[in-house]
């Protein structure tokens, strides 16, 4: 298969875990995001690929070709894989067209000019052509690294944290163009990013990577948001509320309401997570339990609503985020629900 | 289905590294380490090995007089090039008053001005026949020496004086480095709090940029200890003459060894201070805003005193000595422009170019393998490769001794009894002997640069290069050698100006009759005969001048916010 296979890949530094018996498979024309916190070993993961950390256990193919194991490692300018740090590592005594046909070593020069200008044409940055790192914004850095990175037609893309180093503005443009390009070149790409929503935009496949270097879950950017599978997977994507309980008639009873068990046993302890959108506030009073709002923050498409619980919740806030139209008055009492889509529950130790 | 790489037709050997460029790298970083090293180990195990009690006798003899003085010594110039570099640094940095922008550069000068030239030439002028005594004489009409006191310029205070007026530079480089890098917003800060700025300048500036001056305090003692010309000329007893004097006049290399490696204990003690001043550097930058140094405009006595005392280390460390070799190389042409001459400045600049040349390509060769291959072994060999520099130039010439006369044995040993034909002694006293002691004290300066240099390229350039389907070699050629190219030339030129200075390792390593410059100029100016010597003096000092003006060109543009032609991303 072509693409990226990695298979019980564990690394330490020292007594570090970062990676434990991690497997991904990417294949070609796909954009699979690397979705962890800082020290989860995403990095790591890359690096192993690309062939500049050295192997400690497992394999890795690349086009079904073995590169690194326990007995060989290819060299990193043997593995045909473009790669896209985080701070770009433009070449800055070169200008942009050379960093461009810096990979290009098969080529006689006219036609790695030619190909260099075509990439930098595929990301707009043919008018820069011999203008010099220092002389670019960091937005038109990044095109250029992207450029360089797949002139010379890698079998597999990697970029670590691409977009960490553009302020809010630019990104969201950006991410969209450099998405373009990678699904017009149908290259096997990695991405490595710390941002859920980055993942979200970029991802026909998102990974989870825990803190202890374990793959804790894969899956379409759709499933990893509806139907986690952890605790972690959860929470990655913000604040949520959070009620603790029993199973009991394959239901668990929050001060909110049921909320359906499925697959856990009865008399279970388990928490049960609610995502901000997931606890309905209606002001009819009709069902629900009872609330007190607190304070509202208007967030422009989203309302973000504070409110307590008034009996049986001991005072307990919630977190909710509701529709821009619905603004309720402060101290009014309302009631709120659960909308089961946004609720996940997960068995406690 | 998986295939391994071999059935791909690639060759595993060549692209997989095994057992590849990273070890050659790594191998090579080590053997020359080890190599450089041998030196310092030799003195050291030499000198700790006990013989027939050479030990006590030393103790009970010369030893305490060679650790007082050379205390003393250390002490004297130690708080004079403290008081001195501190105090320029601070004026220039921060004040404004006539002459600043002329010191700040010129400040530097004294340094191209080797300890031993400045000694004779003031011994010159200061002595009875001097010109500065016979004119007091003519003036009070003085007869003899009984009638008036003057300083003994050859004496331990002189040697203090001598030293302090060309080593201060190095204090006032560093510490005028970290007042410009100190940001302004701390300073002002302490004033808006209500402290003026002689309070400021105590309370603040000098706190922030004690490190630096640590680093430039414990520099200078390296040099003091490393200092021969100008002992030897005062006859102030300390370590390092001691060596000599035990090693050629006593003809006792055991005694000369325990000695050295006595004096290493000195220099143990200065480079821990020195470590430990770097490390501390790195916490003190608080805040990244920076703008131009305010520049108190000083006016009235503060003003003219304030001009003043930069001149006068200026013009009694490096006018008035240029001076006077340049009235004697004008009118003692004739004596002063020799064919020998010309042919001994030869000989330096090919010892100096030679040695300055290897020193780049291994110091390149050794920083690029600790960068590639970060095993403890191999940074913890380049490191001790480095200790070379701290190590006084007598200490090194006795390892160099030691361990090419072993070597010199080993292989005549060898080529006798399989061969029986002697070899001799095959680098013992050659050039390959001085090249080799040079490089083990210089290295350090080469493979320090070009690794300071490198570590401020980001790992990702190699990394970024490298997927890029570049090999080792050819990123060191494309990318890194591009890149700290002009740190590489100047530590090329600074390489070749302390070879050219250099006289301790030359006096005793060099060839038979084999001159440079340093060592004519030591022979005629210690023989009084400072006509003769006053040109090639002037060549040394001239081609030290060149250092300078790199240095004073890099520390201005070294400034925060002074960087607008940076290039880095």
């Amino acid at each position: 298969m072509k693409g990226l296979h990695v298979i019980g890949v564990s690394h330490a530094f020292g007594d570090n875990k970062v990676l434990d018996n991690a497997s991904l498979l990417i294949p070609a024309g796909e954009v699979v995001c690397l979705l962890g916190p800082s020290g989860s070993g995403k990095t790591t993961l890359l690096r192993l690929a690309a062939g500049l950390e050295r192997l400690q256990k497992g394999q890795i193919l690349i086009d079904d070709v073995v590169v690194a194991d326990q007995t060989m490692q290819v060299a990193p300018e043997h593995r045909g894989v473009g790669l896209m740090f985080q701070d770009y590592a433009l070449f800055p005594h070169l200008n942009v067209i050379d960093n461009v046909t810096f990979g290009l070593l098969g080529h006689d020069n006219a036609e790695a000019h030619r190909r260099g200008m075509k990439m930098l044409d595929q990301v707009g940055m043919s008018q820069s052509a011999s203008k010099y790192p220092h002389m670019l914004s960091g937005g038109q850095q990044q095109r250029v690294a992207l450029a360089r990175a797949l002139a010379p037609e890698p079998k597999l893309l990697l970029l670590d944290e691409p977009f960490s180093g553009l302020d809010t503005n630019l990104r969201g443009q950006i991410r969209e163009d450099t998405l373009n390009v990678l699904k017009q070149s149908g290259v096997a790409t990695v991405m490595v990013t710390h941002d859920p929503e980055e993942a979200m935009f970029m991802a026909d496949r998102i990974k989870i990577l825990g803190e202890n270097g374990q793959i804790l879950q894969s899956g379409r950017p759709h499933e990893i948001y509806y139907h986690p599978q952890h605790e972690f997977v959860a929470k990655l994507f913000g604040l949520m509320n959070r009620f603790e309980g029993v199973v009991a008639d394959g239901c668990v009873d929050t001060p909110l309401g049921k909320v359906f068990a499925r697959g856990l046993d009865e008399g279970r302890k388990v928490e049960v997570l609610v995502r901000p959108e997931g606890v309905i506030l209606q002001s009819d009073r009709q069902t629900g339990a009872p609330v007190e709002v607190i304070s509202t923050h208007l967030l422009g498409h989203d309302n973000i609503v504070r409110v307590s619980l008034t009996n049986g919740g001991n005072g307990k806030e919630l977190y909710v985020r509701v529709h821009h139209s619905f603004e309720p008055e402060l101290s009014k009492r309302i009631t709120a629900g659960i909308d089961p889509e946004y609720a996940f529950i997960f068995a406690l130790v | 289905m998986t295939t391994q790489a071999t059935a791909l037709g690639m060759a595993p050997m060549a692209k997989t590294d095994r057992l590849s460029w990273v070890n050659v790298w790594s191998i090579g970083t080590v053997l020359i380490a080890a190599a450089v090293v041998v030196p310092i180990g030799a003195v050291n195990f030499i000198g700790l090995t006990p013989s027939d009690d050479i030990w006590r006798h030393l103790a009970t003899t010369v030893l305490p007089l060679y650790v007082s003085t050379t205390l003393q010594l250390m002490i004297g110039v130690g708080f004079g090039t403290l008081v001195i570099g501190v105090g320029t640094a601070w004026l220039v940095s921060t004040c404004r008053f006539p002459g600043k922008r002329i010191f700040e550069w010129a400040l530097l000068l004294p340094m191209a001005m080797p300890a031993y030239v400045i000694a004779y030439v003031y011994t010159d002028i200061l002595e009875y026949a001097g010109p500065v005594q016979t004119m007091l004489r003519e003036a009070f009409g003085w007869t003899t020496k009984r009638e008036y006191w003057f300083p003994e310029i050859r004496s331990l205070g002189g040697a203090v004086s001598m030293m302090t007026l060309v080593l201060y530079p190095y204090v006032y480089l560093l510490s005028r480095a970290a007042f410009m890098e100190q940001s302004v917003c701390v300073l002002e800060a302490s004033r808006v709090l209500g402290r003026g700025p002689w309070r400021s300048f105590f309370s603040v500036a000098l706190p922030l940029a004690r490190p630096a001056i640590v680093i430039g305090v414990s520099l200078v003692l390296m040099e003091t200890l490393n200092d021969f010309g100008t002992v030897d000329f005062f006859a102030v007893s300390t370590f390092t003459l001691g060596i000599y004097d035990v090693w050629l006049n006593m003809n006792n290399v055991a005694g000369a060894a325990q000695l050295a490696g006595l004096l290493l204990f000195f220099v143990v003690f200065l480079m821990l201070t020195e470590r430990f001043a770097r490390r501390k550097q790195r916490f003190h930058h608080t805040t990244s805003k920076y703008s131009a140094l305010p520049g108190y405009q000083l006016e009235g006595w503060p003003c003219r005193l304030a001009t003043i005392g930069c001149a006068l280390p200026v013009v009694f460390g490096f006018m008035v000595p240029s001076a006077v070799l340049g009235g004697y190389a004008v009118r003692h042409f004739e004596v002063a422009a020799t064919a020998e001459v010309f042919g001994y400045a030869a000989n330096s600049v090919m010892l100096s170019g030679l040695t300055a040349l290897l020193a780049i390509g291994i110091g390149v060769f050794m920083a690029y393998g600790v960068r590639l291959r970060g095993e403890w072994l191999v940074k913890a060999m380049a490191r001790f490769a480095s200790l070379g520099y701290a190590v006084p130039g007598s200490v090194l010439a006795v390892g160099v001794l030691i361990s090419l006369g072993a070597l010199d044995n080993g292989i005549d040993g060898f080529m006798r009894a399989q061969f029986g034909v002697s070899t001799g002694l095959l680098f013992s006293g050659t050039i390959a002997a001085v090249t080799f002691g040079y490089l083990v004290r210089f290295l350090a300066l080469s493979f320090g640069s070009v690794e300071a240099s490198l570590n401020k390229i980001t790992p990702s350039m190699d990394g970024a290069a490298r997927s890029l389907g570049h090999g080792p070699f050819s990123i060191l050629r494309r990318i890194h050698i591009p890149l700290i190219r002009g740190s590489v030339l100047s530590a090329a030129m600074l390489v070749f100006v302390d070879c050219m200075k250099e006289l301790p390792m030359t006096v005793i390593l060099r060839p038979f009759n084999f001159q440079t410059l340093a060592t004519y100029v030591h022979q005629y100016a210690s023989d009084e005969q400072l006509a003769e010597a006053s040109l090639a003096a002037l060549a040394i000092v001239g081609f030290g001048i060149i250092p300078v003006i790199v240095l004073s060109l890099a520390i201005t543009r070294s400034r925060p916010g002074h960087t607008a032609g940076d290039q880095t991303s």
